[in-house]
């Protein structure tokens, strides 16, 4: 293996990536509740929207106490005199500047468009709850429309931020990207779940909902992870492959397994699919907590695991 | 744009002196640091943030379980297709008008992404500074048509600068040379532009393959297939919407939940 360095992120950094990724999966939640729901699921728009302003806001303080110059935090968006010659197809407006090649930077700006779009759902679900004003629908469609599509980017791009870069396992995992958006989809909606029935929830209505769309969004991220190992296993050079198996047989192994495979994933689809995924559930509340408390956990590990394998 | 300039590393005439390391040390006011055991000579294992020019001491056995030294003095590759410059958010890394790669200081958050992207291993953190720095190929010698420092102080001109189409013409002359000589096993490494990552604007003769000495055979552009990646997401977002909008439409919906 030649030498290479690593960035050392701390847990911090993971703990964001699990963050956003939640608070997209939330987000996303909320936007097709509003859309394509019912009156009643006005519930999942409300719990999911301020679920998602909630997870994001501490993001960017995580990211600018990582840096080696915290005051230098917005050089992520802009710069006093950016140079033209920054990267391919890089673009400067003014003082700002855009990089399609740089997923930290394309994040940055994501994130910040997203803050927006999850603040004005947000803001127009209050004022219309405390009758400050009335129908705000509309505004909040246009923000929510575009908030999703940032919310899966948000979710997606620390994946695929992982993946561009020479670091042993990363540099092949190509499909890291769609992992992080399927666990920020099962845990966005997992973390709904887990409020919806500790708030006391009916099993019917709109929990099942949302049970359903993790158990879809869960069997997603398995697919997705094995596709992850696939890519590993095809990629080179050898040294690259051979990390792989920290997860699979090496130091990681037991909490691969043990934690982000069974726990994390079959256990919790298996409890869904005996409850009656395909026939209507019958279990109430303390099942929900459960099934989507391991989902959390779940997320957390896997994201956990590669982001740890590559820079171990 | 000027023209292009390289370096050109030809380990066959090295001899390990490392006055390269300390005369870039004493260049761009790097401080000392206390030498690691690597088990050879070698005072470090790997560039750091204080060490870009790193001279590597490689024992092997040759054909007759004779024991050989082969001696390389790394530096940052400048590529053409640069990882740490494509990676980096701020745009702090730079390709400067000579063709090679540079970091402004002024603009460095410290977010250590480069660090990840490059596939030598180049880029290093600074605690001190809470920056990211490495070899400049001394861009303040270079701007006043001064040679790099390292370059100026081989004492056996194993490092060589200048206009990048020249020095590859020299390096490959030297390589047929050698060849000639018998010395089947020389290769030239990052000198075809055609090649890795555009070619690299400082390249190498080697005496054995890259891997020997720790330089990956094959370094590729890690954010190349980023495009790739991204149907794949949006294929798995895609999917995930879906699913949510399935399970959410208030008619059909399988079975939905009120039933």
């Amino acid at each position: 293996m030649p030498n290479l360095q690593s960035p050392n992120w701390p847990l911090l950094i993971e703990l964001y990536f699990f963050l956003v990724g939640l608070a997209g999966g939330a987000f996303m939640a909320a936007g097709v509740a509003d859309i394509f729901g019912g009156t009643k699921d006005r519930v999942v728009t409300k719990v999911g929207s301020y679920l998602a302003l909630l997870a994001m806001l501490p993001g960017p303080l995580f990211l600018i106490i990582d840096l080696g110059m915290p005051s230098r935090f917005l050089h992520m968006l802009m710069v006093a005199k950016p140079d033209t010659t920054i990267g391919l197809s890089a673009i400067t407006i003014g003082p700002f500047h855009i990089k399609p090649y740089s997923p930290m930077n394309l994040g940055a700006w994501a994130l910040l468009g997203f803050g927006v779009c999850a603040l004005v759902v947000v803001l127009t679900l209050y004022l219309e709850d405390s009758r400050r004003a009335r129908n705000l629908g509309p505004l909040r469609g246009a923000f929510g429309a575009i908030g999703i599509l940032l919310a899966f980017f948000v979710a997606g791009y620390p994946g695929q931020l992982l993946a561009a870069t020479a670091r042993p396992f990363w540099m092949n995992a190509r499909p890291l990207g769609a992992l992080f958006i399927a666990i920020g989809a099962a845990t966005g909606l997992a973390a709904i779940a887990l409020v919806l029935s500790l708030r006391g929830a009916e099993a019917s209505g709109s929990l099942a909902k949302v049970r359903r769309a993790y158990t879809v969004a869960l069997a997603i991220q398995g697919l997705v992870l094995i596709a992850v190992f696939m890519a590993v296993a095809r990629g080179g050079p050898a040294w690259s492959v051979a990390q792989g198996g920290l997860l699979t047989s090496g130091s990681y192994s037991l909490a691969f397994w043990g934690g982000a495979v069974v726990i994390g994933l079959l256990a919790p689809l298996a409890l869904e699919m005996r409850d009656g995924f395909f026939q209507g559930y019958r279990r109430g509340p303390g099942m929900v907590v459960l099934a989507s408390v391991l989902i959390l956990i779940g997320g957390f590990l896997t994201k956990y695991l590669m982001f740890a394998v590559g820079q171990a | 744009m000027a023209r292009t300039l390289a370096m050109f590393t030809d380990t066959s005439v090295c001899i390990g002196c490392r006055a390269c390391e300390v005369a870039c040390k004493q260049w761009n006011q790097l401080e000392a640091e206390e030498p690691v055991w690597t088990g050879s000579y070698q005072s470090q294992v790997h560039f750091t943030d204080k060490t870009w020019r790193h001279v590597k001491f490689i024992e092997k056995k040759d054909d007759k379980n004779e024991p050989k030294w082969l001696l390389m003095s790394d530096v940052c590759k400048h590529c053409n297709d640069a990882g740490c410059l494509e990676a980096c958010p701020t745009g702090a890394i730079y390709r400067t008008p000579f063709g090679t790669v540079d970091i402004n200081q002024d603009i460095c958050n410290g977010c250590r992404y480069c660090v990840s992207a490059c596939p030598f291993g180049v880029v290093s953190f600074n605690h001190g500074t809470g920056r990211v720095n490495k070899c400049t190929f001394c861009v303040d010698r270079t701007s006043q048509e001064m040679q790099p420092a390292c370059v100026k102080t081989c004492p056996t001109q194993s490092i060589q600068f200048g206009f990048r189409d020249e020095l590859a013409k020299k390096a490959r002359k030297r390589l047929a040379d050698l060849h000639a000589q018998g010395v089947k096993e020389a290769s030239l490494y990052g000198e075809d532009t055609n090649g890795p990552l555009g070619g690299l604007n400082a390249f190498f003769l080697l005496l054995d393959k890259p891997e020997v000495h720790g330089l990956p055979p094959e370094p590729r552009l890690p954010q190349k297939p980023i495009w790739k990646d991204a149907g794949l997401s949006a294929g798995t977002a895609i999917l995930a919407g879906v699913g949510a909008i399935v399970a959410f439409r208030e008619r059909g919906g399988g079975g939905g939940g009120e039933q």
